[in-house]
């Protein structure tokens, strides 16, 4: 089966957080994913854009929709947020023809190509967990990581609302606890695990922000987690760069490193951590590795 | 269909002379159908087995709201739930009172802050220059998205903000606040607006979904919330920190299409707030984290632009809709 895809990284992967970016494209090139990358696509807007201009939203999410259309691939992201955007606005435009039609209507007179509503939107993580074979990934783990206790954060924007993740299958959402264990590690359990990181809240809700990003690092620390990752760039930012200031405000060391699945995957995979870019972490996961003899 | 065992784990709360709370897990073995409630399981409980458990109930038809209570992994209704869809491989649920508010006993909590805030949001219509005489046919349209809420609480127990936060206004108290700036009878939408623009108001919510997933009546209050904000700028009550990071947004994505991260601090929190942050933004410039001042250009931007100013000038409503509601 040929993986393609219309490759979105969004914002985050391609500038603060550009790790996760050059990881994912490091890890689809081993396990035989082509990214293909997207010339034309601006940012999703996020729910941001949904809350300021509802219409204009809609319109920059198809006019996305469409090139990836036009590439001929479903489209493929690293970023929550990102995923939730598009796949919400993919579902309206499957669910109601009307609004398809409205928006196409605005993109032909602005000259971009009408939007079929033909594609899915896809995270890598579950293309790796669900489309790669898992013998070729198997097969590709050169540098297990010997049983360390790794903490899945899923982060809000892959779960909820269920409804509209159409390229996930079944409704379980177990994908990165799937991939702690192909990689060789053990799943933590914890109760933040579905909870929220705080970053669209990172500015104005300083405080409470913060106490999120410290519950959720101290309760899978309490947990045994040695390591966390997420599927998210946002989360990646929140759980990683804000877990010092968090300290603070939760008044307790955290020090539990985070780093984005496609970096742990890539760590695994054999890939030079140049590329996967762990230096840039916030807290550095070499001790919990060497722990490990990894 | 086959009667089975099942295992309640169910959270025993004490109050303590000095007010704190003493917790412990008990189990309990019941036997039923996979489509027996947790009410009804509890009920037997407390005929059969241990008559000190304690837990609200009454209407056991998802209508009153009483039975509110943390089953596995959500607050969900204890009467609407069948224990077949939420145990384990083992046949085991955890059952324990609903989070947020203060314990009573065992499951039940004192609800009294999640009405005083649906009490703050004062959840009556008001007389007021915003008055519109005429109720047309599409009238109800958003109204009717939330009147189905009655006031269970199950979205403040799971809401991750009301959990670092108490303050914040919550799910329940923002659809209701919804409710009644979606009203063409009201008379207040602008002041209420103004109100809800407050800190630990509408944009305090952190957009987690979550309450949208838990709400057993599907009112969706995160979906409210969104478009509480949208009226809310239309107002032009813009200057909170909530507000001008949103409104970054469209102006970033017109003039080069992707997020100027560089410069989108300073433009939500201002120069001040930006300075209040440097202790962040010393650690990510550590990081080789500082974003680019002049992020990457989209090709065909002026597409974007086109699309923008056809919206400006013909405006289009794509706001959801509440189902026409057919009298039985």
């Amino acid at each position: 089966m040929s993986l393609e895809f219309a490759y979105y990284p969004g914002c985050a992967a391609k500038q603060v957080q550009k790790e996760a970016a050059s990881s994912a494209e490091a890890v689809a090139e081993v396990l035989g994913i082509t990214l293909k990358p997207m010339t034309r696509a601006t940012c999703c807007g996020a729910v941001s854009l949904r809350e300021t201009k509802p219409a204009f939203s809609l319109a920059v999410a198809a006019r996305i929709l469409s090139e990836a259309e036009a590439m001929g691939h479903d489209l493929c992201t690293i970023c929550n947020t990102c995923l939730q955007t598009l796949s919400h606005a993919n579902y309206r435009f499957k669910h109601e023809p009307d609004i398809l039609e409205q928006i196409n209507g605005v993109l032909k007179k602005a000259g971009v190509r009408p939007y079929e509503a033909s594609i899915k939107v896809h995270h890598l993580l579950w293309v790796v967990t669900e489309q790669v074979d898992p013998e070729l990934l198997k097969s590709k783990i050169v540098r297990p990581i010997n049983g360390m206790n790794v903490a899945p954060f899923y982060g809000c924007h892959s779960q909820r609302p269920e409804e509209i993740f159409d390229a996930r299958k079944g409704d379980k959402v177990d994908q990165l606890d799937q991939l702690i264990r192909a990689v060789g590690g053990n799943a933590v359990e914890y109760e933040g695990k579905d909870k929220c990181c705080g970053f669209h809240v990172m500015l104005s809700d300083k405080n409470e922000m913060r106490t999120m990003v410290g519950k959720n690092c101290l309760d899978a620390k309490s947990s045994g987690a040695e390591l966390m990752i997420s599927p998210c760039t946002l989360c990646d930012m929140a759980m990683g760069a804000y877990q010092g200031p968090a300290e603070s405000v939760v008044g307790e060391s955290i020090d539990l490193p985070e780093m984005n699945f496609a970096q742990l995957l890539g760590i695994a995979l054999g890939i030079d951590s140049k590329i996967l870019g762990i230096s840039r972490l916030h807290v550095d996961p070499t001790p919990a590795f060497k722990e490990r003899n990894v | 269909m086959e009667s089975k065992k099942y295992t309640l784990r169910i959270q025993r709360n004490e109050q303590n002379s000095d007010g704190s709370i003493a917790s412990k897990w008990q189990d309990f073995t019941v036997e039923g159908l996979d489509t027996t409630t947790i009410l009804s399981f509890l009920e037997d409980i407390k005929g059969n087995q241990d008559g000190s458990l304690t837990f609200r109930q009454s209407c056991r038809s998802a209508i009153c709201g009483s039975c509110a209570m943390r089953i596995g992994d959500r607050t969900r209704l204890a009467c609407k739930t069948h224990i077949g869809e939420v145990v384990d491989e083992n046949g085991v649920v955890d059952i324990s009172p609903q989070r947020n508010q203060p314990v009573l006993k065992d499951l039940v909590i004192d609800i009294d802050p999640f009405f005083e805030k649906i009490r703050k949001i004062r959840p009556y219509l008001t007389e007021g220059e915003d008055s519109d005489t005429h109720v047309g046919a599409s009238a109800y349209d958003q109204v009717n998205h939330v009147t189905q809420c009655i006031m269970c609480g199950s979205c403040y127990s799971d809401c991750t903000m009301s959990e670092v936060s108490d303050e914040y206004l919550g799910p329940a108290a923002l659809a209701k606040a919804f409710r009644f700036v979606s009203d063409p009878r009201e008379g207040k939408k602008t002041a209420r607006l103004k109100a809800l623009s407050k800190d630990h108001g509408m944009w305090s919510c952190v957009r987690c979904v979550q309450c949208v997933a838990t709400c057993p009546k599907d009112v969706k209050p995160m979906e409210a919330i969104v478009k509480l904000r949208t009226r809310g700028i239309e107002k032009g009550f813009v200057k909170g920190v909530g507000q001008r990071h949103a409104l970054a947004f469209h102006e970033d994505i017109n003039k080069s299409g992707d997020l100027n991260e560089f410069t989108l601090l300073t433009r939500s929190v201002g120069i001040f707030g930006s300075i209040a942050e440097m202790g962040v933004a010393f650690h990510l410039m550590q990081k080789g984290k500082i974003p680019s001042p002049f992020p990457h250009k989209a090709e065909g931007i002026q597409e974007v632009r086109a699309m923008y100013h056809e919206l400006e000038a013909n405006p289009l409503d794509v706001e959801t809709k509440a189902a026409e509601v057919e009298p039985e």
